[in-house]
This record gives structure tokens, sequence and C-alpha cells, in this order.
């Protein structure tokens, strides 16, 4: 069948007018040259979609401004917020179909069984950094962004093409509050209270990320169901003796596992936000906070308002002078 | 399927796949964001390797790095990890000097759990117990800190040396608790005491239960031989003692145990002298708040005492919180004990009745009165200067005062409630010194109390109870408790008013003996009874009458013991052929023991030369027979087995 060719600059703002109605926050091509050489092989975009173009990655806001305050129990089941970035990318995977008539897939946010521990089918945090939507943090590599602060990330592979961006010029992380913290006590807040001490790392002379150490295996124990979950049956297995084992599986460290596990596809990513909690970016990036993206979104309106009523007012007073 | 996979490949390649595989990421600077090729191709090992890259690598199959990745991993989890999830947030910060894993700090010894797996009641029972508010979230401590709060200024203890306010005593327990937590004790630990009901005893009590310990009491007639199977038996930690008493060489001996038996490590003596591999207790005071991060609750056990019980050996009675401390709870309003009360327990605090007595007095906020040693003067004296209200005694203690017409001779007019208990009640001594006091106090009651060490205040007269009841019956069912008497023969329950074996069942009822099962099986019905090899009778109010005891332990003057070790150690004598001791009835004591002989060779075997050899042996005083007869024949059944009763007839 042969396809209608698009202008790739309208297609681009098409689709990012799509994402941000279905409530995107960022919106984002990665080079696929870069991709394709930075990618483990078999991890690339080539290997999953052989004719892609273009490698769109979105980013979706993380949890409320609430739930920060919350306490860990409580942002175990709510600081996740992934499932709304892959419902946006699976509707634009669509949408690319329909509206234009290219081949497009919604990449899965999953694990490679085959490949190992914590190996992805596709990195979705490479897309978005290639993209210009994060950039690698000290706290393991999590992204952030200097307007969004933390986000969930999503990636669309299609065949039609659109304009690459460049990643972003400069990295958010490390603030400079977090630098002055590192100066007088040789820790980042994000390291220092990093509940199973995961992170670690050092900031250069001109306070910038010099080396950045994660110990993901740590920091999957605590945070990650599906690493803690055959780690909790294998204990259940090995225990001498039938409380033992009823409580391994039954105890109260457990049971948030099981639950989320039970509920299915709800917000399953992970359990622990210590280090976001305390990162300065995350907490004050202006349009991280949905208060605020709120009320800056009242504000246009205010403003349009305002640009409505003078326009009215301008037009009045010429029909007086008419 | 294990893709030939084996233990000895796991532990070859374990390490090298662990630290290949994405365990462990570093990145330097920001290569990815600067688009950096070179330095990402440098630095992709750093990142850590997918399972297919690692094979490559290290020359195994992928699906064998796979299997050896994730037993090695298994070997470095951590399971606490995610437990770590509940102390995190709401304000709070993680601090890592904050957190202790759970499993850690509610951590039992082996030793602790044994004892542990003895606490088990029927539960039908227990629902029954705790909905109708016989058992509830109580100890020992939580008595004493609600007191020290409340009323910081009242009177706790009034001992030979002084007073301590609530408050004080409070603060005096917290010191020592410091001291047996920095020894490294914890909860569920077994602590002996072998003291007498000095200041130093009660504040040992409270700071071994304030961290959870279980106090284990030791009689001060006990010697070596009876010592060692009780600190061997209870997997005790630490003992507690004099340095001597009488001729006594307590703190050598207890030295001695020590280095013998593997679960004592610490000998404290209340000593001023510090003697190598003796700790002094007075040292053991540390100023601040205890960190007492598994601290007792309701449910657990707080007091191992030991019976003379009927086999060879003495049994172990763990008790808890909700059995004993609600028994005393339950008993305050029966004796309307307030908190303007001054009791004093003319029993050892060894033996359960002393603790109990000690517990109501406890939980009325009144004060406790200290009588390190009995004497008729010493306790007639310490009522008249001390103005004691209540006072919990035996017929014994009674009869001596009697004796010495010691009533007359001091001021008894401020005790108003006396209760008897610990061996058989005579009429005429509880009439006679009730007659007495009634001189001086015309509103002053008696009561009488029954109960075992098994079974803690089982029965008791109630303060307004009917006023000749105590004479004859030890009154109804304590509270939470159920008395009946059975058939000996078929088990049936009897009417009112026939003698039958005596059975309790209730809230205080201890839960089973501790390490030994046969026991257990034979004191129990399967509905939860306890068979106290006792004889009674309830009457048509349910008031209990003990007639005589199944059993042939000895009652001597409270202190029951099994007299068949005895029996074997005399029958060791040479002079000597067959042994049986049986209880004689005495006047004061309520029994002594007599010891019928056979002998060998020579006639001439006399009651001195047996306690000789008994002292020779180690045996406590209290063991020892009183009177000698010798026989020429015993009375044996088919098998060989000596009928006592028939010697019984003999005296």
């Amino acid at each position: 069948m042969r396809r209608e060719k698009f202008d790739p600059h309208f297609v681009k703002e098409e689709c990012e007018k799509y994402v941000k109605k279905k409530g995107g926050l960022a919106f984002g091509i990665a080079n696929l040259e870069s991709l394709e050489q930075i990618a483990p092989q078999g991890h690339n975009p080539t290997a999953m979609l052989p004719k892609v173009k273009t490698v769109i990655s979105i980013g979706v806001g993380g949890g409320t401004q609430g739930s920060w305050s919350a306490d860990a129990k409580t942002l175990a089941y709510i600081g996740d917020t992934e499932t709304m970035a892959y419902r946006i990318a699976y509707g634009l995977a669509f949408f690319i179909e329909s509206r234009f008539g290219y081949r497009a897939i919604f990449v899965p946010p999953d694990m490679d069984p085959e490949k190992g521990a914590r190996v992805p089918m596709q990195s979705l945090k490479l897309h978005a950094e290639v993209a210009g939507i994060g950039a690698r943090s000290m706290a393991g590599d999590i992204l952030l962004h200097p307007e969004f602060g933390m986000m969930y990330y999503a990636s669309v592979f299609t065949e039609l093409e659109m304009p690459p961006d460049q990643p972003m010029a400069e990295n958010p992380c490390p603030h400079p509050s977090c630098v002055t913290l590192y100066k007088r006590t040789g820790q980042t807040p994000c390291q220092k209270f990093c509940p199973v001490e995961c992170l670690s790392g050092s900031i250069d002379e001109n306070d910038q990320i010099e080396e950045m150490k994660y110990d993901s295996h740590a920091c999957a124990e605590m945070s990650q169901q599906y690493e803690a979950i055959p780690s909790v049956l294998l204990d259940t297995l090995d225990a001498k003796n039938p409380i033992e084992r009823g409580m391994a599986l039954h105890g109260p460290e457990n049971q948030v596992l099981w639950y989320k596990l039970s509920i299915g596809a709800g917000e399953l990513l992970s359990l622990c936000y210590e280090c976001m909690r305390v990162c300065p970016i995350t907490q004050t990036a202006l349009m991280a906070n949905p208060v605020a993206r709120g009320a800056g979104m009242r504000q246009k309106i205010v403003e349009a308002e305002a640009a409505a009523r003078t326009e009215h007012n301008i037009e009045q007073e010429s029909d007086k002078i008419k | 399927m294990s893709y030939g996979v084996t233990q000895e490949m796991i532990d070859t390649f374990g390490d090298i796949v662990f630290k290949l595989s994405l365990n462990k990421q570093i990145r330097r600077g920001d290569p990815v964001r600067n688009l950096d090729f070179e330095s990402i191709a440098a630095s992709r090992s750093e990142t850590g390797l997918t399972d297919e890259e690692i094979a490559k690598k290290i020359g195994l199959l992928p699906e064998q790095v796979s299997v050896v990745r994730v037993f090695t991993e298994r070997k470095h989890h951590k399971i606490d990890q995610h437990r770590r999830l509940y102390h995190l947030g709401g304000g709070k910060r993680w601090r890592k000097d904050n957190y202790k894993n759970p499993l850690e700090r509610l951590k039992f010894r082996e030793d602790a759990m044994l004892l542990r797996e003895a606490i088990k009641f029927k539960p039908e029972l227990v629902t029954k117990y705790i909905e109708k508010g016989f058992w509830v979230d109580e100890t020992l401590n939580s008595h004493l800190k609600h007191y020290a709060v409340n009323s910081p200024e009242s009177l706790a203890i009034i001992h030979p040396d002084g007073e301590l306010t609530y408050k004080e005593l409070d603060e005096q327990v917290e010191q020592l608790t410091n001291g047996l937590l920095g020894l490294g004790l914890t909860k569920g630990d077994v602590v002996s005491v072998q003291l007498p009901n000095t200041i130093e005893f009660i504040l040992c009590y409270f700071a071994i239960t304030a961290f959870g310990g279980i106090m284990q009491t030791i009689h001060m007639s006990y010697r070596d031989t009876d010592i060692e199977f009780l600190l061997s038996h209870s997997r005790s930690r630490a003992i507690i003692c004099l340095p001597k008493f009488k001729d006594f060489p307590t703190q050598d001996v207890m030295l001695r145990l020590k280095n013998k038996l593997n679960t004592l490590e610490y000998v404290i003596s209340t000593g001023t002298e510090a003697t190598d591999g003796v700790l002094i207790l007075q040292n053991l005071k540390f100023p601040g708040t205890p960190q007492i991060e598994n601290p007792p609750v309701g449910s657990d056990p707080f007091l191992l005492l030991y019976t003379s019980g009927t086999t060879s050996n003495p049994k172990g009675v763990p008790l808890t919180y909700q059995n004993m401390i609600g028994n005393a709870r339950l008993s305050v309003p029966e004796f309307n004990m307030c908190s303007e009360d001054r009791n004093i327990s003319a029993a050892p605090f060894t033996h359960l009745y002393g603790l109990y007595n000690f517990h109501v007095a406890l939980c009325a906020g009144a004060t406790n009165i200290l009588l390190p040693v009995f004497t008729p003067d010493g306790l007639a004296e310490t009522i008249e200067r001390t103005k004691s209200t209540t006072i919990f005694l035996g017929p014994p203690h009674a009869a001596s005062m009697l004796d010495l017409n010691l009533i007359e001779k001091y001021n008894f007019s401020s005790i108003r409630f006396s209760m008897f208990s610990g061996s058989a009640c005579p009429k005429h001594i509880l009439k006679t010194y009730r007659e007495k006091i009634l001189i001086q106090n015309r509103n002053t009651r008696i009561g009488q109390l029954w109960g075992m060490t098994e079974t803690a205040g089982a029965t008791f007269c109630r303060d307004s109870g009917p006023i000749d009841l105590p004479l004859t019956s030890a009154g109804p069912a304590a509270p939470g408790n159920e008395v009946r008497v059975v058939s000996r023969d078929d088990g049936t329950v009897l009417s009112s008013n026939i003698e039958g074996e005596l059975q309790v069942r209730g809230s205080s009822v201890f839960p089973g003996y501790f390490d030994n099962p046969e026991a257990n099986k034979a004191s129990f019905t399967k509905d939860g009874w306890f068979k106290t090899g006792d004889l009674a009778m309830l009457d048509q109010d349910k008031n209990l009458t003990l007639t005589g005891r199944i059993k042939d332990i000895i009652s001597r003057g409270g202190v029951k013991f099994n007299p068949a070790d005895i029996e074997e150690l005399i029958m060791s004598h040479p002079s000597i052929n067959q042994a049986a001791i049986v209880p004689m009835p005495d006047k004061v004591l309520g029994e002594r023991a007599c010891c019928f002989v056979t002998v060998t060779q020579s006639q001439n075997i006399t009651l001195k030369e047996i306690c000789v050899f008994l002292d020779s042996k180690r045996i406590s005083k209290n063991k020892w027979p009183e009177r000698l007869k010798i026989i020429k024949e015993m009375p044996l059944t088919p098998t060989k087995k000596i009928i006592k009763n028939k010697l019984l007839e003999k005296l």
C-alpha cells in the first residue's frame, strides 16, 4: 500500500499536540542513529522494529504534590504514574497509524526475560535522554527535567519520519543546594537518605557529576516487586519451620507486594521514593508541581480573558469613534 | 532443568557473574547526554552486562549464567530491606542509626523459645478470659510505672533500712535494668534469684522483668544439688544471690556451677567485695531510661517457679503476666485492698504465696512491707512499727506468735485483714489468732486461701464473706477460676460435700510444665482442668475445704518436697536396706518427714547418722527426716512397691 507523504515537522506538531492533550508533559524525538550506536545489540530500536524511522519519547509527571508529604507506605501505592505514560503512548501509536497510515508500536516497558536481571527490552531512559526530555541524575540514573522534575516515560517507535531533538544542553543535576551539601558533608541528599545506601559518587570542581555509583541490586531488593517476590518465595521454601514459612509469605513487609500483585496492572513499578522525596529538582521544579502547573494554566486563562477583554474594549472604542 | 549447572559451577563463577551483571552501575561524567560514544563504549562493562554478554566473557552458556546469577544474587540478598519501607517517610527522613531490623530487634534466643513453647492454653478458654477482662495487657512493670506516674510520692516499700516511694522505686529499677541490659540479657532469658525478702529481691524482680526477662526463684534453704538441677533445667543465664547464707557459701557454690553449666554466664552477688568471676549488684546500677527494644507484654511468661512435684525432680511452672498479675488484680477488690493499705508477707518471695500477695498490694498501689527473715518476734515487731493493715501468713507463722503470746505483747490494732494459706489450716490456730487480734481491733477479719504454684490464688475467702467461713474453708473460686471435685474412680463430677480429687480451671492456672510432657499429659484433663492431686470437698455455695492429698509429697511448713530422691540416697547408706519417707502430722509445720527403714547388718543406725549422711550429700536441711523408725519388714505390693499407707498407720 502506498503511503501518503507528510511534512515531518507537521507530523511532529500533531503528535505533540496529541500527547499534551492526553496529559503528557514532555515530548521529544530521539536521534535514531545515536540510539543505534549506544544501545546494546538486541536492545536497539531496529532490533524491535526494523524499519523504524522515529523514536518518540513522552513524559508524564510524577506523583501529586500531596503524595510527597505522605508516609512511605502511602507513597508506595500512589507514587508512580507510569501507567498514565503507557496509556498515552499506546494511544499515540494508534493515533499515528490511523491518522497518518504508518506503522507504530508502543515500546514494551518490560524486562527482557532472556537477558538477565534488570535488563529492559528497550531502555526508555535512553530514549528520553537522547530525545532531550530528561538527563541522568546522581540518584541511580533516574532522569530529571529542569521544569518537570521526575517523570515517568514511555516510548513509541514508528516508521513515520519526524525531525529529531537534541539531548539537553545542561543537566539539572546536581542542584546547587545539593552541591553545597556535598561540599559540606561529602554526600548529596539522595545519597544520604537512601534507605539501603545504594547511592554514592562524586561531584567535580565544576559542580558537575564526576561519578555516579548505583548498587542496583540493593535498590531493587527494596523497591522492585519483581525482584522481591521471587526472593520472598525462595525464603518461604528455605524457612526452617511453619511459623517462619508463614511469616515469609504473610509478614507485614510482604503484604504490599501481594496486594500490588493481586491488583494487576496498576501502578506497579516502585515502592521506594526516598531519593526523589529529597531531590530539590523533583520538589521545586516549577512545572513538576501540579498545583503550580494548574496555577500556570489558570494564569494563561486569566491572561487570555484579559486579552479578549482588551480586544473587545478596543472594538467598542473603535465603534464609538466611528 | 538446570542447564548442567552444578553447585560447584555456582561456587566457581558466582562472584564474577555477580560483579559483571547489572548489580552495581558506575557512570563517569554525563556521556549519553553529551553523545560521547567512545566513552559510552569504554564504560560498557561498568554499567553492567547482560547474561548473554557475561556468558561470552567468561565461557558459559547464557542460560547457565542466568542460573548462576540468580543463586549468587540470592546469597547477597538481604530480606530485611523491604521492611525498611515502614520506617520511612511522613516527614521522617531515613536515619541508619534509628533503624534496627525487626528480626534482630524482636529476636528471641533458642532457650527463650523453648520456654515460650510451654505457653499453651486452650483457645476457647483464652477467648473467654479476654472477653471477660480476666486477661488484659498488663505487666509487673506497667503497674509500677502507673503508680510512679500517678502517685509518685506514695510509699511503695518499707524495708528494714528505709522506705521507697513509687517514684524512687521506679528510678532504682531503671538503674538496675540498665545494668542487666548491659550484660546482654534479653527478653525471654531466665535470671535466677536466691535472695530473702529484701529490697534487693524487689529491685531484681522488677529489673529482670522490665526487659522481658523471666525470674526463677530458688528457696533459701536449697543447696548444691537442688540448685544445680534448677539452674540447669531452667537454662538460667544469671544467678543473683547473697555472698553467703548462714553456713552456706552461696557465691562460691554458684561460681562452681557457672563453670560446670554451659548456660549460666553470670554470678551476681549482693555483697560488696568483688571476687573474680562475680559481679556486684550495686555496681550494675546506671542512671538513665533503659532502651528496651522488645518490651514485655501481657501474654509473656515472667516467672519460672519450681514445684516439688511427684516425680524425682522438681517441675518448672512458667507463669504469664495474664495468669499471675491478672489473678492479683482481680483479687484487689475481693480483699477491699486500697492504696492506704500496708501489706506484710510472712511468706518468702521465693514462693508463689509470697509473690501473690506482693502483687495484690502492688496492683492496689499499696505499700509492701518487707520482712527479710521470718522470726515470730520480728514479724510482731514489724507489724507494730509499720502499722501494717493486711498480712498474708501461714498457720505456722501464727502458731509461733501465739505460742510466745506476741499478739498480746505487741500492737496489732492496725491489722484489718489476715489471710492464711500455705499448708493445712487448723481451725483452732485461726480461731485463737482472730480472737486475740479482735481484742485490739474489733473489725479485724481473717481469710483463707488455697493455691498452688500451678494455680496461683485459686480460691479464697472474701473480705466481705461470711465471718466464720475461713475457719474451715478456703472459700469460693477466685474471679476467673472454676473448681470442681471429681471421683477418683471414674472422673465424674461429685455433688457437694463429697470428698474427691480437686480440679481447677481458670485464668490464673498455668499453661503447663516447662519441658516435661509426661507431667503435662498426666496433669490436665482434655477440657483443660488441672488435676491438683489434692483431696477436697465443696459445699453448696462452692466453698472449698481441703481434706488431704493424693500425692506422697511432704509439706513441711508449706514447703513441699518429694521424698523419692532422699529415700534413694538413704538406701545408698551401707547400713540400710530399704527406706520410705512419709508425712508425719505436726501441729506447727503441718507435716514433718518420718523415715521408715529396714537395716542390713547394724541395728545401731540413728536419725543423727542419717542426717549427717544426707548433709554430706549436700541435701537441703528441710528435706532431712525428723523421725526415724526402724522396722523389720517393709509392707510391699506384689510388685515390690512399698505401701506407704500402711506405714502411715504405724504413726
